[in-house]
């Protein structure tokens, strides 16, 4: 369905002095200078496959996304999506797409939300029946029929960015490109989006590439993990194989009631910072059960938490270590 | 045909969804036709001192500026309808606003130059500029009949595209340059040439203007074509020009499309 192969892309830019001075020199003189936002990237993707794109800000994930859905052109490579090279920009390809990107909208948003799904009814040239019958199931699905009526601009953060998945469904594509959906959103917003996509993936059949900050997104979702840093692809392969190659990892987060030494917490897991009364211990996976009792039971506990390593700081190791895509 | 239908289509919902998003804000767009209204004044005060002097420029008589000046508002109603997307455009682009519009199955020119009409604008000039053509079109016993009216209905239409394909350019060198606050304002103020009939002008004045930067053309051809004082060479530039850059800002929309670099998000 998807096939991406060498892409790279380069953007120019210029170089600004601070200050002032900086600025006047820059009337006369600029330095050009490149950034490889994408190098010489490799992949594919079948048909109703739904893939996870992780990495760092800046990695260069949402560039890519932006050049296969042919909003960008690239400096090399080529790209087919179902036959089609994005950046030619077919109307054909275009009805068989969608992007939905987290932090940018296409709703109007003085109007109620039904409005904009009408308007993409017309472009998209689709008929009464099928229209009200898409979007019916759709907000069902999504849980926004008392919303329909309401305008944008009065809707919560996690309200709008189901009714702009909506919108971006209305003409029923095979290939949807989804980047950061669940950004800024509370916790039950992300998962109700999370639950959505996937139901929706299996009855639809839909291909979808979706990139995120959050591991959560891309466990509960994607069979596959694409890893890109720096503008490269580091990893192609199940997110839970990452996890073995790197040796999975928690971190507790702990406050006591009075401040302790940090050899006491060096017996619980590696100490990673110590503040006053509050620590950060970084503990292996199979410890943790056995850390948190000892903790508990051990020490007087004002507050407690376990977190995943931050998905950021998995990837940065996973780079460093230099493991060959699979 | 089948496109034409569709694109009107469209263009319907985007006025039905403009005039509905600029209601949700009533005093806003009750403003808006003040200012206009206001605006429009000033510029019957020309008419007026030149009604109230009864002097004749060239060969035109009081009507006659009348009929030009109608024209002139019936025009800047149809531009400020859509301007603010031409103002629009750069902060798009800067922005990378542009990105899910690219996505969607037709021209993008279309829907980023039409997505937003402002009525406010279009409503007082429109009005005032019909009793006004009218007006002068009568006291100036100028010919009534199909060919007259369907030819200055004509050379309004060429009118209306040149407008939009003449003012569209320099802000396309957004593209280039993100920011184009001074061409677009040296462009606006080129419009406020049109005031008056280019006939107050000088002849080499008037000549760059009608066939280098045909800004003349815009609201003096349809008067002009009503009193016979188009040559037949005239006739054809009046139907040619608004071809010739409405070619001219598709193939430099499509080019500069190609300089898109969206935003990092």
């Amino acid at each position: 369905m998807i096939t991406v192969e060498h892409l790279t892309k380069e953007f120019t830019y210029y170089r600004k002095a601070t200050g002032l001075r900086g600025s006047l020199h820059n009337i006369f003189h600029r330095e050009s200078l490149t950034k490889e936002a994408v190098r010489d990237i490799s992949f594919s993707v079948e048909e109703g496959e739904m893939i996870g794109f992780l990495g760092p800000n800046g990695a260069g994930k949402t560039t890519t996304l932006k050049m296969l859905s042919g909003i960008l052109y690239p400096t090399s490579g080529s790209v087919s999506v179902n036959g089609f090279t994005p950046w030619d920009r077919s109307a054909e390809f275009k009805r068989q797409i969608s992007i939905v990107m987290g932090q940018k909208n296409q709703l109007w948003w003085d109007l109620p939300a039904s409005d904009s799904f009408y308007l993409n009814k017309c472009i998209f040239g689709i008929s009464d029946s099928d229209y009200r019958d898409i979007v019916t199931e759709l907000a069902e699905l999504l849980d926004v029929k008392e919303l329909m009526n309401v305008q944008v601009r009065r809707l919560s953060l996690g309200e709008r960015m189901k009714m702009e998945i909506l919108a971006a469904l209305i003409h029923r594509p095979k290939i949807l490109f989804l980047d950061e959906p669940t950004i800024g959103l509370d916790l039950l917003s992300q998962q109700k989006i999370r639950e959505f996509l996937k139901i929706y993936n299996e009855q639809q059949k839909t291909t979808v590439i979706i990139t995120s900050h959050y591991m959560a997104d891309i466990e509960a979702l994607c069979s596959r993990t694409v890893i890109i840093n720096q503008g490269c692809l580091v990893y192609d392969g199940p997110l839970k194989e990452i996890n073995q190659l790197l040796g999975r990892r928690k971190l507790l987060s702990v406050k006591t009631a009075a401040p302790l030494n940090a050899k006491v917490w060096e017996t619980f897991g590696t100490v990673r910072e110590i503040n006053a009364a509050e620590v950060i211990l970084e503990v292996a996976q199979e410890n943790v059960k056995d850390a948190v009792s000892a903790i508990l039971s051990n020490l007087e506990i004002e507050d407690f938490t376990v977190t995943e390593i931050p998905i950021e700081e998995s990837i940065s190791r996973f780079y460093q270590k230099e493991v060959l895509v699979p | 045909m089948k496109k034409i239908v569709y694109y009107l289509k469209i263009m319907g919902v985007f006025a039905k969804y403009s005039l509905m998003s600029a209601l949700e804000y009533r005093i806003n767009f009750i403003t808006g036709i003040t200012v206009e209204m206001g605006w429009m004044l000033i510029k019957l005060l020309y008419v007026a001192i030149i009604y109230k002097a009864g002097t004749n420029i060239g060969i035109l008589t009081p009507d006659h500026i009348l009929l030009f000046v109608g024209i002139y508002l019936v025009l800047t109603g149809v531009y400020m309808l859509y301007s603010g997307n031409f103002s629009a455009l750069p902060g798009m682009v800067q922005h990378g606003e542009l990105d899910l519009y690219i996505v969607k199955p037709l021209s993008l020119q279309f829907l980023i130059t039409m997505r937003r009409l402002d009525f406010a604008y279009l409503l007082p000039d429109l009005a005032a500029g019909i009793i006004m053509i009218v007006t002068g079109w009568r006291l100036a016993e100028l010919p009534v009949g199909f060919l007259p009216i369907a030819g200055f209905l004509f050379y309004l239409l060429c009118g209306a595209l040149l407008t939009y394909s003449l003012f569209l350019l320099p802000y396309l060198l957004s593209f280039w340059t993100v920011s184009v606050g001074g061409i677009a304002d040296i462009s606006n103020a080129l419009w406020d040439f049109n005031n008056m009939p280019s006939l107050i002008y000088g002849k080499w004045f008037r000549r760059i203007g009608t066939y280098i930067l045909p800004i003349f053309v815009i609201t003096n051809f349809p008067g002009l074509f009503l009193m016979g004082e188009l040559s037949p060479f005239a006739c054809f530039w009046g139907a040619a020009a608004p071809l010739l850059f409405f070619a001219l800002s598709r193939a430099l929309w499509k080019f500069a499309l190609k300089r898109y670099s969206s935003a990092s998000s």
